[in-house]
């Protein structure tokens, strides 16, 4: 009994996924859900990104948290529409969720929509919104060991940022081995090193998402 | 929290738990790596010596036979 009922959730999300999905697609509008640990960095490099990609792509941000509009008024203060969703306790964005406000945004006026989720390195990688790519942010700080011991969200994902790597001198982070278990888990997957303290590797991620947002225009 | 979503228990993952023949100290990280890059494979353990290997993953995205074929490509013959 329990089972159907979870069955038809995932299949009211994934419906409801597809819808925005559709949404965005007719507005050409490229979208990332950025997810990552509480903590690993996601709003600070959304920030370098605000920063570096301002006057040259139309973006939005839509910023997850359980409480606070904390990471909201930081994207706010780089003049870049943000709407703040909280979901009172809720681990995850879902396509519902992301549909109630992205209806309100206007769309067609964006060519880049980043969906920061919320600080979870488990159940946001289970939930489809409507995303073009999936991207998790990992800090140096929480362990060479996490993406075997997380692989879900490594598998769902396009690109892996690893970032505080300013910090590394003082963690037993071992970045190759990092990699290597990154890549045995996604072969072929994107991985880029970042500081959002020295905005090491900002460029590289900026470039990445500058083909993504290109290749959606040209679809 | 996730206990109220229920995330993490649709997932239905299903673990193989069998012995194979074939492995070897120097074949084992390349086959352990060619198992973990099939798209449903989330977790795999192998001991050398004695052939047990553990393979989580997901019926949903990949099939046994692609485990048993990953396994093939490095002439480990598993016993299911
Ligand atoms: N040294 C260093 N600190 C960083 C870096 N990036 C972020 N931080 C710090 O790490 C802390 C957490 O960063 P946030 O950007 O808030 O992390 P988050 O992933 O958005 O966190 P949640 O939204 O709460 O899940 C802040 O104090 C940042 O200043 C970095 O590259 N290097
Ligand atoms: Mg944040």
């Amino acid at each position: 009994m329990e089972i159907q009922v979870r069955k038809n959730i995932l299949g009211e999300n994934d419906r409801m996924a597809a819808e925005n999905r559709a949404m965005f697609a007719d507005n050409g509008v490229y979208v990332i859900n950025l997810m990552g640990s509480p903590g690993s960095g996601k709003t600070s490099v959304l920030e370098k990104t605000m920063e570096k990609l301002k006057g040259e792509l139309r973006m939005a941000v839509i910023e997850g948290d359980l409480f606070t509009s904390k990471d909201a008024d930081r994207i706010a203060k780089h003049d870049v529409p943000v709407i703040q969703i909280n979901t009172s306790g809720g681990c995850h964005l879902d396509a519902a969720m992301v549909q109630k406000v992205a209806r309100k945004m206007d769309l067609a006026a964006l060519d880049l929509l980043i969906v920061e989720n919320v600080g979870n390195l488990v159940c946001p990688a289970e939930f489809d919104v409507g995303e073009d790519d999936k991207g998790v942010v990992l800090s140096v700080t929480e362990g060479d060991d996490k993406p075997l011991k997380y692989p879900l969200i490594f598998k769902e994902s396009a690109v892996a940022i690893l970032n505080k790597v300013d910090i590394l001198p003082y963690c037993n982070f071992d970045m190759e081995s990092a990699r290597e278990d990154i890549s045995a888990l996604h072969p072929g997957m994107t991985i880029l090193e970042t500081s959002c303290t020295t905005g090491q590797g900002i460029e590289p991620w900026c470039e990445w998402l500058r083909q993504r947002v290109e290749e959606k225009q040209n679809r | 929290m996730c206990k109220e979503c229920g995330c993490g228990e649709m997932n239905g993952n299903a673990r193989l738990h069998f012995t194979a023949k074939g492995y070897t100290e120097t074949n084992v990280k390349e086959v352990e790596k060619s198992l973990l890059g099939l798209p449903g494979v989330f977790h795999v353990h192998i001991h050398v010596h004695d052939g047990e290997t553990t393979v989580e993953y997901s019926p949903a995205k990949t099939k046994l036979m692609d485990i048993l074929g990953a396994l093939g490509k490095h002439d480990i013959e598993a016993s299911l």
